[in-house]
C-alpha cells in the first residue's frame, strides 16, 4: 500500500459538492479522498515527521533539549508554546539548549507538562526507537 | 447501511427534549450556523449560510507564517461567517468569551442544562476524535454540544459523519488553546431568530460584500489581487526557493484548497451551489448562468490541484511543471474577476 494510502486509511467520508444528473447540486458523501489531496496532504504529513525525527535524532546527541522534541510533536511554535506555558519566549527558545534544560526546576518543567500534555517523566527523554 | 440504521445514528436527543438530526457539512462554520437555525426551526442549507456570510473568498498572506508556512486560505476569517449570517437573517444570538477555562466550562454545562445547544469555536488539534491527518493546530474549528455525558460531552462535529463522544480534558484544550486567533473559550447560541427570514435582501446584501472582497480590497494579497500573486509567486518559487520547499508550498496550497472541510475546489462548487439556490429564489436566469460559470471555474481549481499533485509526486520527472500550475490559477483568476463583476452587476439589478 502507498504511503499517502495508508494516511487516509480511517475511512473517514468526507463532503464534496457535486452536481447531479440534473445539474442540481448534492452534498455527497465520499470515503476516498481525491488523488491531489492525498498526494499535498501526505506530502506535508511527510515533511513534519522527518523534521520531527531530525529534532529526536539532534536530542540524542546533546544538541538540543527534549522540550523542542516535543513542542514540535505538538506542531506548536515557540511562541505558542510560550502563551500556552505562560512562560516568556525568549526564556523558551533559552530552553531548548540541553545544559540549561536539565537545571530547570520542578514547578517550569510542571508549566511544560501541562501546556503539552506530556508527563513529567516523559518531558526529560524522548523515545530511543 | 440502510437508509433507517443511518438516520437513526444521527439522531439525537438535546437536554430539553427535542430531537437533534445530525446533518453532514462540508464546512465546519457554515455547518454549525446551518445546525443551529435548523434547529430552532428555520430550514437553511449550508450553502445558503455560505453565501449569505459572504464566506467566499481568497488571501495570499506571505508575511504571516503558520507552521513554516505562508497562509493561503479561500474562506473569510474563522468566527466572521456565524455573526454576518446571524445579523442577516434577523437572529438573536448569545455570545461570549471567556477567559478563565474553569468559568468557561461551568458556562457550558449551565447553558447545556439550560436546554441549548451550543456552538464551540475550538482548536482542532486536541480534538482526538479526529484522525491524525486532521490534527494540526488550527484554531478556528468549530462543533455543537449536544449534552453532557459521563466524562465528557456528546458532539455534532459538522465535518463528520455521525455524533461523536469527546471527553472533557479534551474540549477545555481546545476551547482554551493558545496561539494565532485563540478561541477563547467562544461560545454562542441562538436565542431567537425570525421564523421567515427574509432570504432575498440577505442573499444580496451577502453577495455584494463577497463581490466587494474579491475585486475591490485595496490591499495586493487579498481576492483575485492576490491569486495573481500567488500564481506569479508559485511559478518562480522554483528558481527561489528551491525545488523541495517550492514542492512543500505548492503542497500547503492545495491542501488548503482541498483537504480543510471545503466541499472540493477551495469553496467553489459550495458557492455555485448557493447562487444555483440564489437563482431559485429569485428566478433569475441570469444567477443560474454564473452558477455554472462557477462550476467551471471550481474544474480549473480542481485541475490546478491534480497538475500540482503530479509536479510533488514526480519530482520533476513528469511535463507538468510550475509554470503550468501557476498559469492555471492564472486563468481561473482572470475568469474569477468576470464573473465576479458579473455577480456584482446583477445583484445590484435585483430588488430584494
Amino acid at each position: 500500500m502507498e504511503l499517502e494510502d495508508e494516511i487516509f486509511d480511517d475511512g473517514l467520508p468526507k463532503a464534496y459538492y457535486k452536481q447531479n444528473d440534473k445539474g442540481q447540486y448534492v452534498l455527497e458523501k465520499k470515503a476516498n479522498a481525491p488523488w491531489a489531496e492525498k498526494v499535498s496532504c501526505s506530502l506535508i504529513i511527510l515533511a513534519n515527521r522527518a523534521n520531527l525525527e531530525e529534532i529526536r535524532n539532534a536530542v540524542l546527541a546533546g544538541q538540543k533539549s527534549p522540550l523542542c522534541y516535543y513542542m514540535e510533536m505538538r506542531q506548536m511554535t515557540p511562541g505558542m508554546l510560550a502563551k500556552a506555558a505562560g512562560i516568556a519566549a525568549f526564556r523558551v527558545k533559552r530552553h531548548f539548549r540541553p545544559e540549561i534544560f536539565a537545571k530547570l526546576k520542578p514547578s517550569v518543567l510542571n508549566r511544560y507538562s501541562n501546556a503539552l500534555r506530556i508527563s513529567l517523566e516523559e518531558i526529560k527523554i524522548v523515545p530511543t526507537i | 447501511m440502510g437508509e433507517a440504521t443511518v438516520s437513526k445514528m444521527n439522531s439525537e436527543i438535546t437536554v430539553s427534549g427535542r430531537a437533534f438530526i445530525h446533518q453532514h457539512a462540508a464546512h465546519c462554520e457554515s455547518g454549525v450556523t446551518a445546525a443551529l437555525f435548523r434547529d430552532k426551526g428555520v430550514e437553511i442549507s449550508e450553502a445558503m449560510v455560505f453565501g449569505i456570510g459572504s464566506g467566499m473568498f481568497f488571501g495570499h498572506l506571505p508575511f504571516i507564517k503558520w507552521v513554516g508556512m505562508p497562509i493561503t486560505t479561500f474562506r473569510s476569517r474563522p468566527r466572521t461567517l456565524f455573526p454576518k449570517v446571524a445579523k442577516r437573517l434577523g437572529g438573536k444570538f448569545f455570545t461570549k468569551e471567556y477567559r478563565n477555562a474553569q468559568k468557561g466550562m461551568v458556562a457550558l454545562r449551565n447553558a447545556l442544562s439550560d436546554g441549548h445547544i451550543v456552538g464551540l469555536t475550538t482548536n482542532i488539534y486536541w480534538l482526538s476524535y479526529f484522525p491524525n491527518r486532521f490534527r494540526f493546530q488550527f484554531n478556528g474549528h468549530n462543533i455543537i454540544v449536544l449534552r453532557e455525558i459521563k466524562n465528557g460531552f456528546r458532539v455534532s462535529d459538522p465535518i463528520l459523519d455521525h455524533p461523536v463522544d469527546c471527553s472533557t480534558e479534551d474540549l477545555e484544550r481546545a476551547r482554551f488553546a493558545r496561539g494565532p486567533l485563540e478561541p477563547k473559550g467562544f461560545m454562542y447560541w441562538a436565542e431567537t431568530v425570525v421564523e421567515n427570514p427574509d432570504f432575498r435582501s440577505a442573499c444580496l446584501t451577502g453577495i455584494k460584500e463577497s463581490c466587494y472582497m474579491m475585486l475591490r480590497v485595496p490591499f495586493p494579497f487579498i481576492g483575485i489581487k492576490g491569486m495573481r500573486y500567488l500564481a506569479k509567486n508559485i511559478i518562480k518559487s522554483p528558481d527561489k526557493l528551491g525545488f523541495p520547499e517550492a514542492c512543500r508550498r505548492l503542497a500547503n496550497v492545495v491542501r488548503m484548497q482541498e483537504e480543510v472541510g471545503t466541499g472540493g475546489a477551495g469553496f467553489r462548487f459550495m458557492y455555485a451551489a448557493f447562487l444555483q439556490e440564489a437563482a431559485e429564489l429569485f428566478g433569475s436566469d441570469e444567477l443560474a448562468e454564473l452558477s455554472q460559470e462557477m462550476t467551471a471555474i471550481g474544474d480549473i481549481w480542481r485541475e490546478f490541484a491534480v497538475v500540482s499533485a503530479r509536479v510533488v509526486k514526480q519530482r520533476g520527472q513528469s511535463e507538468e511543471t510550475f509554470a503550468k500550475a501557476g498559469g492555471l490559477m492564472l486563468i481561473s483568476a482572470g475568469r474569477e474577476e468576470q464573473l465576479f463583476k458579473d455577480l456584482d452587476k446583477v445583484a445590484r439589478k435585483l430588488k430584494a
